[in-house]
C-alpha cells in the first residue's frame, strides 16, 4: 500500500502521541496520587508529633473524653497493641453525604498517666480525587495541545521542506530519455536535496549519453552495413548472369538471394527506426488518413490476393491528422502488411476509421497475442516466419513520435490494432 | 534495346568490388561504363569527356560527391546524374536534387533496378518527345503508358507496363523475384517480406502478350526468378 510521505510521517506522530497518552496517563495518575498520599502521611505524622510534643504532656485521663469530643479527625482510643506508628487506608460512613468516604489514617501508641492508649488521626481523601481529576484533565489538555501543535507544525514544515523534492519528482516524471529536454532542478537550501538533484542529474546525463551513443551505434552499424550489403547484392545479381546453373544450384542461389534481401530489409528497417527516434523536428502537415488508404489500396489488395484475403473498408470521408506524410504512409502500409502476413487463407481484413481512430482488424490465429512484448523489436509471434519483427515496433514508434497511441484487442476471432490520434 | 547502343556512363565509386559488379552488369552491347574512385579523377573525366549518365557515390575518399555535382554545374554540363548513397535521409536527397542530381538510389540496390533507372534517365534526357521503346514486335510508349504489339493496341495496366519496361530493360538478364518485387512495390519494398505477388503479375502480362500474338520472351529461371530472353 502506498501513501504519500506526509501521511506516513503524520501517522508516526499520531501513533506516538496516542501511545504516550495511554502510557503516561496512568503513570501520571499513580505518581501524583503517591505524592499526595506521601504528603498526607507527612501531615498526619506532623500532627501526631505536635500532639505528642504540645498536648500530650498535660493531658489527663479524665480529659480524653472531652478532647475526643472536640476533635473530629483525631481521637484517643483504647490501646490497640501496636508497636510503631501505622498508616493505612480506610473508609468511614459520612453522615452528611450518606456515603462511604475514603480516609488515610494514622495509629500510634501514646501513654497518658502511665497507661497506654492509641492515638488515631485521619484525613479525608475525598478532595484528592477531585484534585487528581483536575490535574489529569489539565495534563491531558496540555499534552493534546502540545501534540496537536507538533503535528500541525510538522505538517506545514514538511510541506515546505519537501517542496524541492516534489519539484524534482515532477521533473523526473516529465523526463524521457529519447527526448532532448534535460530536466532543470531548482537549487535548494537543503543539502540532501541538492545531493539528490546532483546525483539524479549525473545519472540522467550519463544515461542519456549512453543511450545516445547506443542509438548512434545502431545507426552507424546499420549505415556501415549498407555498403557490404550493396556489394553482396551486386555480386549475387551479376553472378546469376554468368551462365546456366543446374536446378539445385539455382535453388541455392535463390536462397542466398532471399537471405541477402532479408538482411537488407532488416537493416533498412533498423535505419528507419533510428531515423524515427532522431526525428524531433520533422515537418508535420495535415493528412487525410482515408485518402492515404485509398491511394494505396490496389497495392494492398494485390498483396492480399495470394492468400485470398478480403479487404473491407469502412472509411469515413475525412480523418485529418497532423503528421509527417511519410510516417503516416509507412505506418498504414505496415498495418496492412501485418494484417495480411498474419492472416489465414481466405481471411478478412477490416479497416475502419472514426472517432479520431484508425482500426485494423484481421482474422488470424485463433488465440489472442501475448501483449506485453508485442510492440518490442524482434518480438515475433511465430519465430519461423520470415518477418523481421520490426513492423509493430515501427508502427509503435511512429505513433509515439506523433503522440498517438496504439492498442491491441482480440475479439470475435479478430485481432484488432487501433491507432488513436 | 538498340536505342541505348554505346551510351557512355561514368561510375564514381570507391568500393572496388561494388564498382566491378556494376561495371560488369552494365557493360554490354548498350553501354560503356568507365569507373573512377575519387572526386578528383571524376572531375578530370567530366572536364574532358561527355557522358550520357553519371553514377555518383556520395562518400568518397577525397571528399564529398556533392563537389562533383557542383563542378558539373560550374561547367554547365547537363549529364544526368544518379546518386548512389549508403546514407539515406531527406536532407541529402534534397541537397542532391538541388545540386542537379536526377535520381537517388540507396544502397543496397539490385543492379537490374539501377539499369532501368539509367535507361529511364537517358530516355528523359536524350529523346525529347520521343518516348518509344521498341523491342521486336512490341512498342511501348513510356509517356502515354500504352503498348502496341504488331501495331495493335494491347490493354494493360500501368504496373504491367512498368514490369514490361523493367523486363525488356534487363534483356537476357536473370531477374530474381525479390528484385522484381522491389521494383514493383517502390517505397513499400522495405516492408515486404513476401514476393509471391510477382508471379501473378508475370502471369497476367504473359497472357496478355500471348493473346496479342506476341512471342513468349519471359522465361522462368527455376526457383530464382524470371528472364526476358531474346533467342
Amino acid at each position: 500500500m502506498t501513501k504519500n510521505l506526509l501521511y506516513k510521517t503524520s501517522r508516526a506522530y499520531v501513533l506516538f502521541s496516542v501511545l504516550l497518552l495511554v502510557v503516561s496517563a496512568p503513570l501520571f495518575y499513580y505518581s501524583t496520587k503517591k505524592l499526595y498520599i506521601d504528603e498526607t502521611d507527612d501531615t498526619l505524622l506532623l500532627h501526631k508529633n505536635e500532639f505528642v510534643k504540645f498536648t500530650l504532656p498535660t493531658l489527663k485521663v479524665s480529659e480524653i473524653a472531652p478532647w475526643n469530643a472536640y476533635n473530629r479527625n483525631s481521637k484517643i482510643q483504647v490501646f490497640k497493641n501496636i508497636k510503631t506508628d501505622t498508616l493505612f487506608y480506610t473508609s468511614y460512613h459520612d453522615v452528611l453525604d450518606n456515603e462511604i468516604e475514603p480516609y488515610r489514617e494514622l495509629n500510634a501508641t501514646i501513654t497518658i498517666e502511665g497507661k497506654p492508649y492509641s492515638y488515631m488521626e485521619r484525613i479525608s481523601l475525598v478532595e484528592t480525587e477531585d484534585l487528581m481529576q483536575n490535574i489529569a484533565i489539565l495534563f491531558l489538555s496540555i499534552i493534546s495541545l502540545l501534540l496537536l501543535g507538533l503535528f500541525v507544525i510538522t505538517k506545514r514544515l514538511s510541506v515546505q521542506l519537501w517542496k524541492p523534492f516534489y519539484k524534482t519528482l515532477a521533473q523526473i516524471e516529465q523526463f524521457e530519455i529519447d527526448k532532448s529536454n534535460l530536466p532543470q532542478f531548482p537549487a535548494t537550501t537543503i543539502a540532501e536535496f541538492n545531493r539528490l538533484n546532483a546525483s539524479i542529474e549525473k545519472l540522467i546525463v550519463k544515461n542519456t549519453s549512453i543511450y545516445r551513443s547506443q542509438r548512434e551505434f545502431i545507426e552507424n552499424a546499420a549505415h556501415e552495413l549498407q555498403t557490404p550489403l550493396a556489394v553482396f547484392q551486386a555480386k549475387i545479381d551479376s553472378f546469376v548472369q554468368t551462365g546456366s546453373f543446374t536446378e539445385k544450384q539455382y535453388q541455392e542461389l535463390s536462397s542466398i538471394n532471399e537471405t541477402i534481401v532479408r538482411m537488407t530489409r532488416l537493416n533498412k528497417n533498423l535505419l528507419l527506426l533510428s531515423k524515427l527516434e532522431n526525428d524531433n523536428y520533422s515537418q508535420k502537415q495535415t493528412i487525410n488518413i482515408p485518402e492515404i488508404i485509398q491511394k494505396n489500396i490496389d497495392f494492398f489488395r494485390e498483396q492480399a490476393f495470394a492468400k485470398k484475403v478480403t479487404i473491407q473498408l469502412q472509411l469515413t470521408e475525412n480523418l485529418l491528422v497532423q503528421s509527417n506524410p511519410v510516417h503516416a504512409e509507412i505506418m498504414i502500409s505496415n498495418m496492412f502488411l501485418n494484417a495480411i502476413k498474419h492472416n489465414i487463407n481466405e481471411g478478412v481484413i477490416q479497416v475502419k476509421t472514426g472517432h479520431n481512430a484508425l482500426i485494423f482488424s484481421n482474422s488470424g490465429q485463433s488465440k489472442a497475442l501475448i501483449t506485453d512484448k508485442l510492440f518490442n523489436r524482434f518480438s515475433k509471434s511465430n519465430p519461423s516466419d520470415h518477418g523481421n519483427g520490426l513492423g509493430l515496433a515501427i508502427i509503435q514508434k511512429i505513433a509515439t513520435v506523433n503522440n498517438w497511441t496504439v492498442s491491441y484487442t482480440f475479439k470475435e476471432q479478430l485481432h484488432s490494432f487501433k491507432v488513436q490520434f | 534495346m538498340l536505342i541505348f547502343a554505346f551510351m557512355k556512363l561514368l561510375l564514381i565509386e570507391d568500393e572496388k568490388d561494388l564498382a566491378h559488379s556494376i561495371q560488369s552488369y552494365l557493360t554490354g552491347k548498350d553501354f560503356v561504363c568507365e569507373w573512377v574512385s575519387t572526386t578528383q579523377a571524376a572531375i578530370d573525366k567530366i572536364s574532358n569527356y561527355e557522358y550520357d549518365c553519371i553514377l555518383l557515390d556520395l562518400m568518397l575518399p577525397d571528399g564529398d560527391g556533392f563537389s562533383v555535382l557542383q563542378e558539373l554545374k560550374k561547367q554547365n554540363k547537363t549529364e544526368g546524374v544518379i546518386i548512389l548513397s549508403a546514407k539515406e535521409n531527406l536532407e541529402t536527397r534534397i541537397e542532391g536534387f538541388q545540386l542537379g542530381a536526377d535520381d537517388f538510389m540507396t544502397k543496397p540496390f539490385h543492379l537490374s533496378e539501377l539499369l532501368v533507372r539509367i535507361q529511364a534517365l537517358i530516355r528523359r534526357k536524350n529523346f525529347n518527345g520521343n518516348n518509344l521503346v521498341v523491342f521486336n514486335e512490341i512498342e511501348i510508349d513510356t509517356l502515354a503508358k500504352a503498348i502496341k504489339v504488331k501495331n495493335e493496341q494491347v490493354a494493360v495496366t500501368k504496373k504491367e507496363i512498368d514490369l514490361l519496361l523493367y523486363l525488356i530493360g534487363n534483356l537476357n538478364k536473370v531477374l530474381p523475384k525479390s528484385a522484381i518485387a522491389e521494383h514493383l512495390s517502390g517505397d513499400m519494398a522495405d516492408m515486404l517480406d513476401n514476393h509471391d505477388f510477382v508471379y501473378a503479375h508475370i502471369k497476367n502480362l504473359k497472357n496478355k502478350l500471348k493473346e496479342a500474338g506476341c512471342d513468349d520472351y519471359i522465361k522462368t529461371v527455376y526457383g530464382l526468378g524470371y528472364k526476358w530472353q531474346n533467342d
